[in-house]
C-alpha cells in the first residue's frame, strides 16, 4: 500500500488553479522527485500535503487516513516532516534548541508538570536532550550546538533543517530544494547524505529539486509538474528522454514547429 | 553548579534582611515606591511572557490587571465597609457578604481574570501582529468600559474606596519573586522553547509540531494571571481604585519597561521595572516649576512623561534590543563579566601586596 497516495488533488486560489489534478504515490523506502520550471506549483504540493493549504478538490492519504486540510502540527504528528526553501530556522535560539523544539510534539507532560519540574517531565527533557545530542552528532552539528542558528554557514543551515524536521521523527521526509546554492561538490555530498538518512531513519523522501545531477542520481521515480498538471512521471531515464519535459524546460524551438 | 546555588541562597538572604529593614525603619514614601517597584516587575515579567517569549502583540495588560484589582479588591473589603461606599446602588447580592483572606482573593482575582484572558484569546488570538494588537487594546477598553457601567458590581465611576492596605514589601516582594521563579521555570522548559519557536517562525513551528492555538493560549492566560495578581496588589496598596486608573496609559508604562529592559530577557524586565518606576518618582521635579536662574518654566503635571517617550524612541531607534537583548543576567554572566573581573583582580593585587608587606 502507498504511504502516501494523493488523488486529483486541485488547488484553487480565486481564479488562479495552481495545481490541478494532481495525482501522486509515495512507496515506502522510496526516494522521489517532483521537478518543474519555477511557479509549477511545486511548493504549493508540498503545502497541501503539510496542511498548511486546505486542496479545494481531492484525497490526500497518508498511512491509510485522509489527511487533506488538517492542522499542520497534527499532520507532523502522523509523520511527515519538512524543510523549507527559504531557511526557516528559529534563527535567535541555538542549534540544539531548534532541535529540541522539534521534540516538543512527543511530550507527555503538561505544562504545570514542567513548570514545576516534576519527575516525569525531568525523565522527558533529559532523555529529549540525549536524543537531540546523538541527532546533531550524527550530522555532524555537535560542534555547534550553542551557536545561535542564524550564525552558522549557509550549507549548516540546510543541514540544521534537516536535522530539525529528523527530530520529529518523521515517516515521510519532504526536502523543499534542499542543494539550492550548492556548488556541485556540495550537491554530490548532499546526495550520499539523503541516501544514508533514508537508510538509517528508515525514511521515505519527496524533494523538490532544481539541480538535476541530484535529481537523477537519487531519485526512484520522478513527477514532472508545469503550470499545475502533472505532465509526466517515472524513472529518471524515462523522464530525460521525455519530449513533453524537455520542451517544458528548455522551450519549443519555434522554427522547429513550423517546418 | 553548587557555587550559583550558594550566590542564590546568599542573594535571598540579602533580600529578605533588605525587606525586614525596609519594613520597619524607611519613611512611608520609599516603602510604597518600593512596593510599586515589584509590583511593576509582576506586570513587567508577565508582559514580557506575551509579547518578549511568545511574540503576541497584545496590548490588553490595563485590562487584566483592572480585573484583578476589583476582583482582589471585593472579596477583601469588609461587609461594612461595602455597603458605605456603594451608596448610589447597592451592591449584588452575594458580593456584599463574600469576604476572604487576602491570599486567597489574589489567587481569585488571578484566576478570574485568566478565566477572562481565555474568553478574550479564543478570538483575539488568531489575529497577528498590529490587528492582535488592536483587538486586545479594545477588550482592555471594553473591560474599562464594563466596569464603568455595572454600578451594582463595581460601584461604576465612583470607583472603590476603603480596600484594606494589606499589600506591604512582604506581599510586594514575594510575589514578585515567586512571578519570576514560575515564568522562568516556564521559560527554560520544553514549553518556554515551543513559545520561542512561535515568536521566532510561526510558519516553521507549527510544521515542528506545535499547536499553535495552544500554547498562545497558554502564554497569554499565564500572563493575564499574574497581571491580574499585580492588579490585585497595586488595588490593595493604593486602597482606592476606579476604572480610569486602568487606561490605555498603564498598558503603555508596562510596555515601556518590557521594551526597555528588552524584549525577552527576564531579567532585563526586572532591572527596567525598578529603573522606571524609580525613575517616574525622581523625575517628578520636572513637574514642578523650575527656576533656571535667568529664565522661570511653570510646571505642567506631565512633563515628565515626556522623558520617558523621548527614552523610547532613542531605544527603539538606536538600540533596538534594550537594556538586556534577550541575554538574562545569571551568575555565570555576572561573574565573566568585565567589571567583575577587574574588581576581583585589584582585590587580589591589594591582598597580594598587603601580604608582601607583612
Amino acid at each position: 500500500m502507498a504511504l502516501l497516495d494523493m488523488s486529483q488533488v486541485s488547488m484553487r486560489f480565486g481564479g488562479l488553479t495552481a495545481v490541478k489534478d494532481f495525482n501522486l504515490q509515495l512507496h515506502p523506502g522510496e526516494i522521489v522527485g517532483l521537478i518543474g520550471p519555477n511557479g509549477a506549483g511545486k511548493t504549493t504540493v508540498f503545502n497541501m500535503i503539510t496542511g498548511v493549504y486546505k486542496p479545494s478538490a481531492g484525497t490526500i492519504r497518508f498511512n491509510g487516513n485522509e489527511i487533506g486540510g488538517m492542522r499542520p502540527d497534527l499532520i507532523t504528528q502522523q509523520g511527515i516532516a519538512r524543510t523549507f526553501q527559504n531557511i526557516r530556522l528559529f534563527k535567535e535560539l541555538t542549534v540544539l534548541e531548534n532541535v529540541l523544539i522539534a521534540n516538543h510534539l512527543h511530550l507527555a507532560s503538561n505544562f504545570m508538570e514542567a513548570i514545576l519540574k516534576l519527575p516525569r517531565y525531568r525523565r522527558e527533557e533529559a532523555a529529549m536532550r540525549e536524543k537531540s545530542l546523538k541527532l546533531l552528532e550524527r550530522l555532524g552539528l555537535l560542534e555547534h550546538q550553542n551557536d545561535k542558528a542564524s550564525s552558522l554557514p549557509y550549507g549548516l543551515q540546510r543541514r540544521l533543517e534537516i536535522a530539525r524536521a529528523l527530530a520529529t521523527e518523521p515517516k515521510l521526509l519532504l526536502l523543499d530544494e534542499p542543494a539550492a546554492g550548492m556548488n556541485p561538490k556540495e550537491a554530490a555530498d548532499l546526495t550520499v547524505f539523503i541516501k544514508e538518512i533514508r537508510d538509517e531513519f528508515d525514511l521515505t523522501i519527496l524533494l523538490i529539486e532544481h539541480h538535476m545531477d541530484v535529481v537523477m542520481t537519487i531519485c526512484d521515480r520522478i513527477y514532472v509538474l508545469v503550470y499545475g498538471t502533472m505532465i509526466a512521471s517515472g524513472e529518471p531515464a524515462e523522464i530525460q528522454s521525455n519530449q513533453q519535459v524537455i520542451e517544458a524546460y528548455l522551450g519549443v524551438d519555434e522554427d522547429a514547429e513550423n517546418q | 553548579m553548587r557555587r550559583n546555588t550558594i550566590l542564590t541562597a546568599i542573594a535571598l538572604l540579602l533580600l529578605i534582611g533588605f525587606i525586614a529593614v525596609a519594613d520597619n525603619f524607611f519613611d512611608l514614601y520609599i516603602v510604597r515606591i518600593l512596593n510599586l517597584c515589584a509590583i511593576y516587575t509582576i506586570l513587567g515579567l508577565s508582559m514580557n511572557l506575551i509579547n518578549g517569549f511568545t511574540g503576541l502583540f497584545s496590548l490588553g495588560h490595563a485590562g487584566f490587571m483592572a480585573v484583578g484589582a476589583y476582583v482582589t479588591a471585593l472579596l477583601t473589603i469588609p461587609p461594612d465597609v461595602k455597603k458605605q461606599i456603594f451608596y448610589m446602588t447597592p451592591i449584588m447580592s452575594p458580593l456584599d457578604v463574600m469576604n476572604l483572606p487576602f491570599p486567597l482573593a489574589l489567587l481569585g482575582g488571578g484566576l478570574l481574570t485568566a478565566f477572562v484572558a481565555y474568553l478574550i484569546g479564543a478570538p483575539a488570538l488568531k489575529l497577528k501582529g498590529d490587528y492582535l494588537a488592536i483587538a486586545t487594546l479594545g477588550f482592555g477598553e471594553i473591560i474599562r468600559v464594563i466596569f464603568t457601567n455595572t454600578q451594582s458590581i463595581t460601584n461604576g465611576a465612583l470607583g472603590l474606596k476603603g480596600i484594606p492596605n494589606t499589600t506591604n514589601l512582604w506581599w510586594s516582594f514575594g510575589t514578585a519573586l515567586f512571578t519570576l521563579v514560575v515564568i522562568a521555570s516556564l521559560i527554560n522548559s520544553s514549553y518556554g522553547r515551543a513559545l520561542m519557536a512561535i515568536r521566532e517562525d510561526e510558519v516553521a513551528a507549527e510544521s515542528m509540531g506545535i499547536h499553535l492555538a495552544k500554547h498562545k493560549n497558554l502564554s497569554f492566560i499565564i500572563g493575564a494571571f499574574f497581571a491580574g495578581i499585580g492588579g490585585g496588589l497595586l488595588g490593595n496598596l493604593l486602597g482606592t481604585i476606579d476604572p480610569k486608573m486602568f487606561t490605555f496609559t498603564l498598558t503603555f508604562n508596562i510596555l515601556l519597561i518590557i521594551v526597555l529592559g528588552g524584549m525577552g530577557s527576564l531579567s532585563g524586565s526586572v532591572i527596567s521595572a525598578f529603573v522606571v518606576t524609580i525613575a517616574n518618582e525622581w523625575l517628578r521635579f520636572l513637574d514642578e516649576q523650575i527656576n533656571l536662574g535667568f529664565v522661570v518654566i511653570q510646571g505642567k503635571v506631565g512633563t515628565r512623561m515626556v522623558v520617558f517617550s523621548v527614552l523610547l524612541m532613542v531605544v527603539v531607534l538606536f538600540y533596538r534590543h534594550g537594556l538586556m537583548g534577550n541575554r538574562e543576567l545569571t551568575w555565570d554572566s555576572l561573574l565573566n563579566s568585565k567589571i567583575w573581573r577587574g574588581i576581583s583582580a585589584r582585590w587580589r593585587k591589594t591582598a597580594v601586596a598587603e601580604g608582601g608587606e607583612k
